[in-house]
């Protein structure tokens, strides 16, 4: 009876494993096929149903090239600066909220946490049409410092909680031992309290870098041309080439790679960070 | 030592590492916010220069007006109810198969399982837009192997929304799994095998210790996952741009469309609006229905 149940663990974890790996399995696959293995019926395996073929992909690195680099440049600086500044204020804010007792009227520390956090449940389709406006006056549309201070605001609720549920756990008595043999709080700060959050740091900074390399709608109304991202540059291949799936899936693998080399070599991190969100 | 930290700093440094968060927010998030609802009471002009006239409540009317705002709404509605009640699902049961210390390979699995909610939505919509092909598609192919007819997955109007919740539930279910997991492992050992040793059944012991002890990990990863569910455009704009008809078509898209699709940035934001409005209330209504049910069981 209990090895039965153990065998039905293991088939029920398998058919999920396999639903999940399908369809990355399929466009990858798909980035190594020619137009007559997209097109004549599905083929599954390489060198058994079809031969694969690095065409899609000599093209991108070939005739293809620059339209790719700009946007792959673009979500380069844009997520590595904008989750730099999201990490950085975020960890900030979340060290005030955690060491001192704010007061503005009637507003305390758990009220500004609680308006932070909410930010990022408004749905951007709400402010994306006034920062559409707001960027287009101060001439901002369309760079990458607009979107990089865009992604900053929109990551820093996240980063404000989770860099919060990290700073919480830490024993205040190691930064006020560090006080008492005189260190000052700036020393206490970078010397004892950042070493001892790195791993925190490491996690916010990757979830607000994922979130910004994938972000689509605010890239969608803020970007037209110079400064489009990875997501809108996929984004436009079924309007601009119709349904050419190989050059499709090899620009979608790019899309995934650096978000997929995370989630599997830096899980430990990502985990870590978000798990103080179901609390 | 309150007193000695608040020494060594002063009142003031503090509001210095608040600053530079209160000022983005206030700038990139509220103000934006204030100005889109001055937006929903008027008509903007682009060309010649910006211009923003008063319009009363002309737009409102508008929307109340449109069936397209009625059809999105049910869209989006319809499709967070029923991704976010299968996501909860799949999500618990996955959790609780991988709660088995007898289950070799843990890790992996978890890798895995967590990978879909971290590839960029847009990615995502390809894939499944792929996977669906009528003619050249996996499933289709697989189907027709097994001799079945082929399913138009994403052109017929009844099945279309069916995929693209299939695709959501692909690319959000790991979010349930990652918080209800965690939950579980915050559940003491010592709980279930004293039920076990009270000779309570496996349902029992998940009704009765498992499920109460998952609660706030519950309310927190549904209200979550709701409120992301409302926002729905990435996969829909790729997966089927809203069609056939407009059968697929969430409140976001419709607002993208006539805000920056026909450049009325008034209505857009009337649109946009309507749908902040939505998730407040839905919140509210989850967040006291909640309280209500915890006072009961404390009573």
């Amino acid at each position: 009876m209990r090895t039965i149940s153990i065998i039905i663990t293991y088939i029920l974890l398998i058919a999920w494993t396999i639903f999940v790996l399908s369809p990355i399995y399929w466009t990858v696959t798909t980035s190594f096929k020619g137009e007559a293995d997209v097109y004549l019926g599905p083929k599954f395996f390489p060198w058994i149903d079809f031969k694969p073929t690095l065409w899609a992909w000599r093209k991108m690195l070939t005739i293809e090239r620059d339209m790719i680099l700009r946007p792959l440049i673009n979500s380069v600086i844009i997520a590595t600066i904008s989750s730099l500044f999201a990490m950085v204020f975020g960890s900030m804010a979340a060290y005030g909220l955690t060491r001192f007792q704010y007061k503005f009227a009637f507003w305390r520390n758990q009220d500004i946490l609680v308006w932070i956090v909410s930010q990022r449940m408004m749905p951007p389709i709400v402010t994306v049409l006034a920062l559409f406006i707001m960027l287009k006056v101060v001439n901002l549309i369309d760079t990458r410092p607009g979107m990089i201070l865009t992604y900053t605001a929109f990551n820093l609720p996240l980063a404000v909680w989770m860099m919060r549920n990290f700073l919480i756990h830490l024993p205040r008595s190691t930064e006020e031992a560090a006080m008492v043999d005189g260190a000052s709080s700036m020393q206490t700060l970078f010397q004892i309290v950042i070493p001892m959050i790195l791993p925190g740091l490491a996690a916010t900074y990757l979830i607000c870098f994922i979130f910004a390399w994938n972000e689509f709608l605010f890239a969608l109304f803020l970007t037209f041309n110079k400064s489009q991202t990875i997501p809108l540059l996929i984004a436009a291949q079924h309007f601009q080439r119709g349904p050419q799936w190989w050059d499709i899936s090899a620009l979608a693998v790019i899309a995934i790679t650096p978000v997929v080399i995370i989630a599997l070599f830096l899980q430990r991190y990502l985990v870590k960070g978000l798990i103080p969100l179901g609390r | 030592m309150k007193n000695l930290l608040a020494a060594f700093t002063g009142k003031k440094v503090g509001r210095v590492f608040l600053a530079p968060t209160v000022v983005i927010l206030l700038l990139l998030t509220i103000f934006p916010f204030l100005f889109s609802i001055s937006l929903t009471f008027g008509r903007v002009s682009l060309t010649g220069g910006l211009g923003i006239h008063f319009a009363g409540i002309r737009n409102w009317i508008r929307l109340f007006q449109d069936d397209r705002f009625g059809n999105a709404m049910r869209n989006t509605l319809f499709m967070a109810i029923v991704t976010v009640t299968v996501q909860y699902l799949l999500g618990l049961g996955l959790a609780m198969l991988l709660n088995n210390e007898k289950i070799k390979g843990r890790g992996i699995f978890r890798v895995l399982f967590l990978l879909p909610m971290m590839l960029s939505p847009i990615a995502v919509g390809y894939m499944w837009r792929m996977m669906f092909g009528t003619l050249n598609g996996p499933i289709n192919g697989i189907l027709i192997r097994l001799g079945f007819a082929p399913v138009e997955w994403i052109t017929n109007t009844r099945i279309a929304i069916y995929s693209v919740i299939l695709t959501d539930i692909w690319q959000w279910t790991p979010f349930m799994f990652l918080i209800l997991f965690a939950g579980l492992q915050t559940i003491p050992k010592g709980l279930i095998e004293a039920a076990q040793a009270d000779g309570a059944s496996s349902w029992q012991q998940f009704r009765h210790v498992i499920f109460p002890l998952l609660a706030p990990a519950t309310v927190a990863a549904v209200l979550l996952r709701l409120l992301e569910a409302f926002k729905i455009i990435d996969i829909i704009y790729i997966l089927t741009g809203g069609g056939p008809g407009m059968k697929t078509e969430s409140m976001t898209l419709f607002g993208y469309s006539k805000g920056l699709g026909t450049f009325d940035l008034a209505y857009g934001s009337t649109i946009a609006f309507s749908l902040f409005i939505t998730v407040m209330v839905v919140s509210i209504i989850l967040l006291l229905g909640l309280r209500e049910v915890q006072e009961i069981r404390l009573e």
